[in-house]
């Protein structure tokens, strides 16, 4: 990195507002107790003070003291008070970046629920301010400002795959009213999309289309606007991550759809529902839902048919931390992996207390810190060993790739599937 | 920078072990790399694979989409998740010498 003199007045800001007593009192609660450390995968990883949970928080919260309270102005070293300068910057970059996925676990393990990743997204809106973003993450952000998606797909590429794999499910369905219908108006269901499907892994497109052919919804894509991920809740950019979920809000809108309904993404199902309004200062006046509940709510109403003898194999469940610990979708996952499925193994442990799969916060994407996702990874790739699974479900995409990653290098032998791709699986079409 | 080293030669690479310098590729580089995912023979589909990836990046500056590689090579989306067992991005477009794509992958 090179050294230079940083203007500490715009992060500075952050920290002193005084409108976010969530910030504030929490980063004046954590007691030292040090419960957080083993609930960490880089800490179990590395075995180093630097990885503990409140140890990373610190960083932000001392930086606080120092430019904000009495005892931190007046004797910085008895109250650990630290100035914000080059050396601290980069710092954060390395552990707010770097070595934190923002997957939450710490504040299930922390003795008061100090909120560590609230306060982690803060620093890395200080770093933004700070134009410190890690190079690869920022790319990401950019190619999503400048051309509606993630991985700057151009649109006539984008409909010529659509209608491919159009091509594919009527040609497998052997109806011509097996559709993905692109941009069409007035629709129940406005679906949306991980860049990495139509780009690389189309197969999960075809899955769904499938599922909503089968339940015979009524639903569109955008063929401009359908990037379901926000990387903007990652860089710590607010004025961008309002920018990226204007794009989804705008075109529900244009096309008058009635439900965004969320493709299988973690990070982009929170900062679109949840995260959305607050970034653009507005409530939805639309409804917003994942796409798993519209496929629990497809069976609950008996709208498709499921066999579960077609998948025999032995399945676990990768929980996305982001849809389950911070999202609450632990029952609806596993009412529609149950009725997808004959045998499920569940993993040690589960559901909120799962471990990230090592590529949240943004880590997939950055490739400065590939060994150190690996590395925390094998935390993951054991619980699946050890669960005995052939095929490892999970409704996120980039939690796929980060899994498919960690099978190979450490050997798992299994197969990575998101919902959509196992309830195709065990679908029983009736002829329409 | 990181240092890839397979069988004695080595490559300025990404993080991700993706090459720093994309015209540093040759036959023979693709052959080592592949080698190094545990592809030990890069058969004729592999090639066929890896020449659109590469023609794609060398006229657009980026990887192809998979249904280019698909119509064009004729081979199955499956069987280029089988060739390929890092997928298209973490697997064919770093033995084509491409820098890593952006995105979740």
């Amino acid at each position: 990195m090179v050294t230079q003199k940083i203007d500490i007045k715009k992060p500075l800001e952050i920290l002193s507002r005084g409108d976010d007593s969530k910030l504030e009192t929490n980063m004046n609660a954590c007691v030292k107790c040090g419960l957080c450390a083993e609930s960490c995968m880089y800490y179990l990883a590395f075995k180093e003070a630097q990885y503990v949970p409140g140890a990373k928080a610190e960083l932000v919260s001392s930086i606080y003291r120092r430019y904000n309270t009495l005892a931190g102005k007046v004797a910085p070293a008895l109250f650990n008070a630290k100035e914000l300068n080059q050396e601290m910057a980069e710092k954060m970059v390395d552990m707010l970046f770097g070595a934190c996925t923002m997957c939450g676990r710490c504040v299930k393990h922390c003795s008061i629920g100090v909120d560590i990743p609230y306060i982690v997204r803060k620093g890395r809106e200080m770093l933004a301010a700070m134009n410190m973003v890690p190079a690869t993450l920022q790319s990401t952000v950019d190619a999503a400002l400048n051309t509606g998606n993630n991985m700057a797909i151009p649109q006539e590429e984008f409909i010529d795959t659509i209608k491919w794999m159009e091509e594919e499910l009527i040609d497998e369905m052997e109806d011509v009213n097996a559709r993905i219908p692109l941009d069409e108006t007035d629709k129940s269901v406005f679906y949306t999309l991980n860049p990495r499907e139509p780009k690389f892994f189309p197969l999960s497109i075809s899955a769904i289309a499938k599922v909503f052919y089968a339940a015979k919804e009524s639903w569109t894509i955008s063929s401009k606007y359908y990037d379901v991920t926000n990387y903007g809740f990652f860089n710590g950019n607010n004025d961008q991550a309002a920018q990226i979920a204007g794009y989804l809000h705008d075109e529900i809108h244009k096309l008058r759809g009635k439900k965004l309904v969320l493709g299988e993404c973690g990070h982009g199902s929170r900062a679109t529902r949840w995260e959305g309004p607050g970034y653009l200062k507005k409530k939805f006046d639309f409804e917003t839902i994942t796409v798993v509940e519209v496929i629990a709510s497809y069976i609950r109403e008996g709208k498709i048919t499921l066999d579960k003898s077609l998948n025999s194999s032995k399945v676990t469940i990768h929980d996305p931390c982001n849809l389950v610990r911070n999202g609450g979708l632990y029952s609806e996952i596993r009412f529609v992996v149950k009725s997808s499925v004959s045998d499920l193994q569940e993993m040690n442990p589960y559901g909120e207390d799962n471990f990230c799969c090592g590529g949240g916060g943004g880590a997939l994407a950055m490739s400065e810190y590939n060994e150190r996702r690996i590395k925390i990874g094998a935390i993951k790739a054991q619980q699946i060993a050890k669960s005995g699974a052939k095929v490892v479900i999970t409704p996120c995409h980039n939690c796929v790739d980060q899994l498919q990653q960690l099978n190979h290098t450490y050997k798992l032998g299994v197969k990575i599937m998101t919902i959509a791709e196992i309830v195709a699986d065990a679908l029983v079409i009736n002829k329409q | 920078m990181a240092k890839l080293e397979i069988e004695g030669r080595v490559f300025d690479v990404d993080g991700d072990g993706f090459l720093s310098d994309p015209s540093e590729w040759n036959e023979e580089v693709a052959a080592l790399i592949a080698k190094s995912d545990g592809i030990d023979q890069l058969n004729e589909k592999h090639w066929a694979i890896l020449k659109i990836i590469r023609d794609n990046f060398e006229k657009e500056g980026n990887a192809p989409m998979i249904r280019k590689i698909c119509q064009e090579t004729g081979i199955k989306l499956r069987e280029i998740y089988d060739l390929f067992p890092l997928g298209p991005a973490r697997g064919a477009c770093r033995v084509a010498g491409l820098p890593k794509p952006d995105g979740c992958v």
